[in-house]
């Protein structure tokens, strides 16, 4: 297995993930120069970068599974902020957090179950149904909650949940071992697992998928499902992070998701894309964000450059499949 | 004592809303045989293939397998059954590997359900076999002309040792010299005792190879005839009444 998860990187960093990887290296020797007394490369920035890059990676890894498969995700952020506003209503109510936490990822389960079969059985397009999620999620977050910050203070009366989730291990975030070892593992199960061959299949060329015997609404069903369970444990990551639940926790994170996938060599059209360039593709996307801000550009320049950054991708992208004779 | 045949189609029917696609289709088909099964665009040619490929299910009448008779309900079950459907350029995947899609929906797996990379490998020696020039087994099948991506769906097809290929318009969309290479792999079927039904509504690609033809118009089987009682025209004939 050992020489597999190599094989895996080694095979991963393709041209284009050479591109995204010169690009992430250039982000941070460019911030390293731009940022105040060059503080882009402090423990305090790095710290701070991957205590965050995690809870947008573990969504991205599962945004880029279902893209792989041909479909769309727009309620991420919504179902991540449901799931943690129920982890901690159940913490709440002194249900066990560890019991609390499988019985969230359990609804994040749900919430899949439900975009996918709306999707392919309805046969409405992903996007539609995911983006009536989002609102529909968000819009019952604000009725429960009335948009007051609920507190979870968990480290203090669990610390072990919190140490498992969001500690720290010889001073890196745990979140960051969490994501490394959600990327490997989706990494191999794409590679290597029958799953993961009937995942491109299915997002390359569906008819051709079905015709060779592939449950190409099985399969996309799955995807959903295990986006839904990644998106619940990502926002109880967060609220035990941050020790609270407030009712815009994850919005946005949507097109954050999307464009990391993108930026990581995602297809919007299904049948590409790779985890090892999603995890990139994240690395950029944060390093950008938190780049800009030790660099003490205003903050809303993030997603000016953001939307430049997606269209040189997507142009750098079809420009290299054209090049392979794949436009 | 007659010999069973391979397959025998008895009385399908089927339906698509008011239109009656397939009405009432007959015909068995001889281990070793190749049929060329022919009609204009419309005559229900492909709908009553996609019965016998698992696509469709009937409306009506029963498949005999070797005297038996089966239900045949997915694509899985028409393989299971030994059936190879080729489609023209819809059962490959352009993006994935040769090895990828000679094992689409049917990987060779290890432990846990994980590819067993090595047996999926050996296919490219079923397609030097063929005599496709393809190098690595991980090469995409975008990259492959025409011909040799039909070269895959039939290595797909001869590798798990199918009973009857079917294709479907194998040459439509291919140069003259790539169709010539895809008529040449349905000879090769034939020295393996594959059976084999080629759809088609060009005649002149089909007569060389077929020993046998059906063809149908407006949802009928309207003529069964060998070669040696046949010719072209007379088919032509028979389309366009």
């Amino acid at each position: 297995m050992k020489e597999s998860i190599i094989r895996v990187l080694g095979k991963g960093i393709s041209a284009r993930e050479t591109f995204i990887l010169l690009t992430v290296i250039g982000l941070v020797v460019l911030f390293y120069f731009t940022s105040f007394k060059h503080r882009f490369l402090s423990s305090g920035v790095q710290d701070t970068i991957f205590t965050v890059a995690p809870e947008l990676g573990i969504i991205v890894v599962g945004v880029t599974l279902l893209m792989i498969g041909g479909e769309f995700d727009l309620s991420v952020g919504s179902v991540s902020a449901l799931c943690a506003l129920i982890m901690v209503e159940l913490y709440g109510r002194d249900v066990d957090p560890f019991l609390a936490l499988v019985m969230v990822l359990a609804v994040g389960l749900a919430t899949g179950m439900i975009n996918g079969l709306a999707t392919v059985k309805f046969g409405i397009p992903s996007f539609i149904v995911t983006m009536g999620m989002m609102m529909a999620w968000r819009g019952a977050i604000y009725v429960a909650t009335a948009g007051v910050t609920i507190r979870f203070n968990v480290m203090k009366t669990h610390p072990a949940f919190y140490y498992l989730l969001v500690g720290k291990i010889g001073g890196i975030p745990v979140q960051l071992f969490w994501f490394v070892l959600i990327t490997v593992a989706f990494a191999l199960v794409l590679n290597y697992h029958e799953f993961g061959n009937r995942v491109y299949a299915t997002g390359g060329n569906k008819e051709a998928a079905k015709a060779m015997g592939i449950k190409t609404d099985q399969i996309k069903i799955y995807c959903f499902v295990l986006l839904g369970i990644l998106c619940a444990l990502a926002g109880v990551m967060r609220a035990t992070r941050i020790r609270g639940f407030y009712a815009q926790q994850g919005s946005g994170m949507e097109l954050m998701a999307i464009a990391a996938a993108v930026v990581g060599g995602t297809s919007l059209f299904g049948g590409t894309g790779t985890i090892i360039g999603a995890f990139l593709g994240v690395l950029v996307i944060i390093f950008l964000e938190y780049g800009l801000i030790v660099s003490r550009v205003p903050g809303f320049w993030f997603r000016a450059v953001l939307g430049v950054l997606i269209v040189i991708v997507a142009v750098v992208n079809k420009l290299m499949a054209k090049r392979r004779g794949l436009s | 004592m007659t010999k069973t045949p391979l397959i025998e189609m008895r009385n399908i029917h089927k339906w698509f809303g008011k239109v009656h696609a397939v009405d009432g289709v007959n015909f068995a088909i001889e281990k070793g045989e190749i049929v060329g099964l022919v009609g204009d665009n419309g005559a229900g040619k492909s709908t009553v293939i996609k019965v016998l490929s698992g696509y469709h299910p009937s409306d009506g009448g029963e498949i005999l397998i070797e005297g038996q008779k089966v239900q045949i309900k997915s694509p899985s079950d028409a393989r299971a059954f030994g059936i190879e459907t080729v489609y023209q350029e819809q059962a490959l995947v352009e993006l994935m590997s040769v090895a990828r899609n000679m094992f689409m929906g049917r990987e060779p797996v290890k432990f846990a359900r994980f590819l067993d990379r090595r047996k999926m490998n050996e296919c490219i020696s079923v397609l030097h076999d063929l005599g496709l020039s393809i190098d690595s087994p991980d090469l995409e099948v975008g990259h492959l002309s025409g011909g040799e991506k039909q070269g895959v769906a039939i290595a797909r097809a001869m590798y798990f040792k199918a009973k009857l290929v079917i294709f479907d318009e194998p040459t439509r969309n291919l140069s003259i010299k790539e169709a010539q290479t895809v008529l040449d792999f349905i000879e090769g079927l034939k020295q393996e005792n594959i059976s084999v039904i080629f759809i088609t509504h060009n005649l002149y690609h089909v007569y060389p190879v077929a020993e046998r033809f059906l063809a149908m118009r407006k949802g009928k089987l309207v003529d069964d005839v060998m070669k040696e009682n046949t010719s072209i025209e007379q088919l032509t004939q028979e389309l366009v009444k």
